[in-house]
């Protein structure tokens, strides 16, 4: 472990000071910020702002940042960087989308998953069912080494079969423990994908 | 283009508050008819308006169906008007009508218009209270029966009573205005 | 009067149809209730990006509410779509993080949901023989935390899914909070 997340941990301490004094404008982390990315991350959250865009998971990523003992530059190009992925995302998604899902997906694009597959998603599943915790299980098959194909192939088939929440974690749970056993992350998504039975709409409580 | 209420509605919850001005805009004038014959006054229609706007803001992210939000949020103004507690007539402060048409009908019968208008409203203030939201969402709002079930949670053949009671008592009531 | 060889339901309802108009006042009434609750969510940390601290404290109830040894995604029931954003008072839901260390001194839990730590809102484990665990309640939706073991080693949820993105070369773990409210 290198000593980024210690220092990390000692500025939040002095960060912590600071903050009980801060201004309303920026009541958590600006002050820690210097000047030139305190002023990028407030045209991004602008930016974002001005697009429909969620801007908290924005915020999210300064104090991860600032948490994890990034400095100033580097926060503000995990900002940048999220900004537009959420933004392709909310285009693929449209409008219906949640704010968590925007998230989530943005999570599965950083992942490698492009954005037209999770729209496909999107647009199959209709507006009742969410896809936040879908597209949450597919960023982390394709991180895990699931081909994109693959993982996509197994979340829409499950969503398709009317796959709970809870059918989604346990699978999960299943591939990534098959593949930290040396099973091909392909074949781990595709088998474990079949044993999820398919339930009526109506048993979807 | 003028935007949908789901993308203003998704907008709001994204953080953009002005776009429930939007909102406010696009509803104020059509609900504020149906406050204002329920509750018979301005200042208390408004009231209920506000407050309807509020709630409705304060429960968006409840509202499951973004394209719909004019009709979740009449529901919620309905159920404010019902709670708003007795109908309190002023006379003279009831009507808000748009003034354009307002002209138009007081040049043909000032007098005589004015005097209607004060008339069925003072005959609405007869009904009871649930008469009157059935023949206000039925004849005034042009809702079938199973909207004004789904809004006020009442069975069709409920409603439809109650509807029938209140025009019949409001054309007593306005016949005898008229022969008076 | 001639106007009577309508019915009489006729011309009540053409004269309630006529349209009501209210002034702008009434908007910017209505705005300014609205920008103040807009404030207070933003003060009460419910959204908006410069929104105040939360402070997660812990309740013995919650640890009873989920039996589950590590429960990284609490799902009680079919999720809907929830808009989420500056309007958006999300319930809170207990969660239970369970990290097994043996080893460890000291575990804590820091995401999105406690503002991954700053201002000293690090979630502190306790140790049952190696088993650490603190059940906390955490907004509905999707975030992203860790473990911080011996106040330096930044450690995932090995029974969660990976949170992709950028992670400033720290791993996180992913959760999905549902509203059991829905």
């Amino acid at each position: 472990m290198n000593s980024r997340p210690a220092r990390g941990l000692v500025t939040l301490a002095l960060v912590s000071a600071a903050l009980a004094q801060a201004s309303a404008q920026d009541p958590r982390i600006m002050p820690r910020l210097d000047a030139p990315s305190r002023a990028a991350i407030t045209a991004l959250v602008d930016s974002a702002r001005a697009q429909g865009l969620p801007v908290e998971p924005l915020m999210e990523k300064v104090y991860e940042g600032m948490g994890k003992g990034a400095d100033g530059p580097r926060i503000v190009a995990a900002v940048r960087s999220l900004t537009l992925e959420m933004a392709s995302a909310h285009r693929a998604l449209g409008t219906v989308a949640s704010a968590d899902e925007i998230k989530a997906a943005a999570s599965a694009m950083h992942a490698g998953v492009p954005a037209v597959e999770l729209g496909k998603m999107k647009k199959q599943s209709g507006l009742r069912r969410s896809l936040t915790l879908p597209f949450t299980v597919l960023a982390d098959l394709v991180s895990r080494g699931v081909p994109v194909e693959a993982g996509v192939n197994a979340i829409k088939s499950l969503v398709g079969a009317g796959a709970k929440d809870a059918d989604l974690n346990k699978f999960q749970r299943n591939v990534s423990g098959d593949i930290d056993q040396g099973a091909p992350p392909a074949a781990a998504a595709e088998t474990r994908a079949k044993a999820v039975p398919a339930t009526k709409p109506e048993d979807d409580g | 283009m003028e935007s949908s209420d789901a993308a203003l509605v998704t907008s709001v919850l994204h953080g953009d508050v002005n776009a429930y001005g939007a909102l406010v805009s696009r509803y104020r004038d059509r609900y504020a008819r149906y406050a204002v014959h329920m509750l018979g006054n301005r200042e208390d229609a408004e009231e209920a308006l506000q407050d309807a706007f509020t709630r409705a803001y304060r429960s968006l992210a409840r509202c499951e169906e973004p394209e719909r939000f004019g009709a979740w949020l009449f529901r919620i103004l309905v159920n404010r008007c019902r709670t708003s507690g007795a109908r309190r007539v002023r006379r003279g402060q009831t009507f808000v009508y748009d003034e354009g048409a307002l002209m138009k009908a007081s040049q043909e019968h000032p007098a005589e218009r004015t005097m209607w208008r004060e008339e069925i409203e003072r005959a609405l203030g007869e009904l009871s209270a649930d008469q009157r939201e059935a023949f206000l969402l039925k004849y005034v709002e042009d809702l079938g029966y199973d909207e004004m079930a789904e809004i006020t949670g009442v069975g069709v053949s409920a409603l439809k009573m109650r509807v029938m009671r209140a025009c019949d008592r409001l054309r007593t009531l306005l016949r005898e205005v008229h022969n008076g | 009067m001639g106007e009577w060889g309508r019915t009489t339901l006729e011309l009540i309802v053409e004269e309630l149809r006529q349209p009501v108009r209210l002034d702008e006042s009434f908007e910017r009434r209505v705005m300014v209730r609205v920008r103040r609750l807009y404030a207070q969510r933003r003060r009460h940390g419910v959204g908006g990006w410069l929104g105040g601290f939360t402070r997660v404290t812990y309740h013995p109830g919650w640890a009873a509410a989920l039996a589950a040894s590590v429960v990284a995604m609490v799902t009680l029931g079919v999720m809907r779509s929830r808009p989420a954003g500056v309007a958006t008072v999300s319930p809170r839901e207990p969660v239970q993080f369970v990290l097994v260390r043996p080893d460890a001194r000291s575990v804590a839990v820091v995401g999105d949901f406690n503002d991954w730590g700053l201002n000293d809102t690090a979630l502190v484990a306790t140790n049952h023989q190696g088993v650490w665990s603190v059940t906390a309640p955490v907004p509905a939706g999707v975030h992203r935390y860790a473990f911080v073991v011996n106040g330096k080693e930044w450690v995932t949820d090995p029974n969660a899914p990976r949170s992709a993105g950028d992670d400033f070369g720290l791993p996180s773990s992913a959760l999905v909070v549902e509203d059991s409210t829905k």
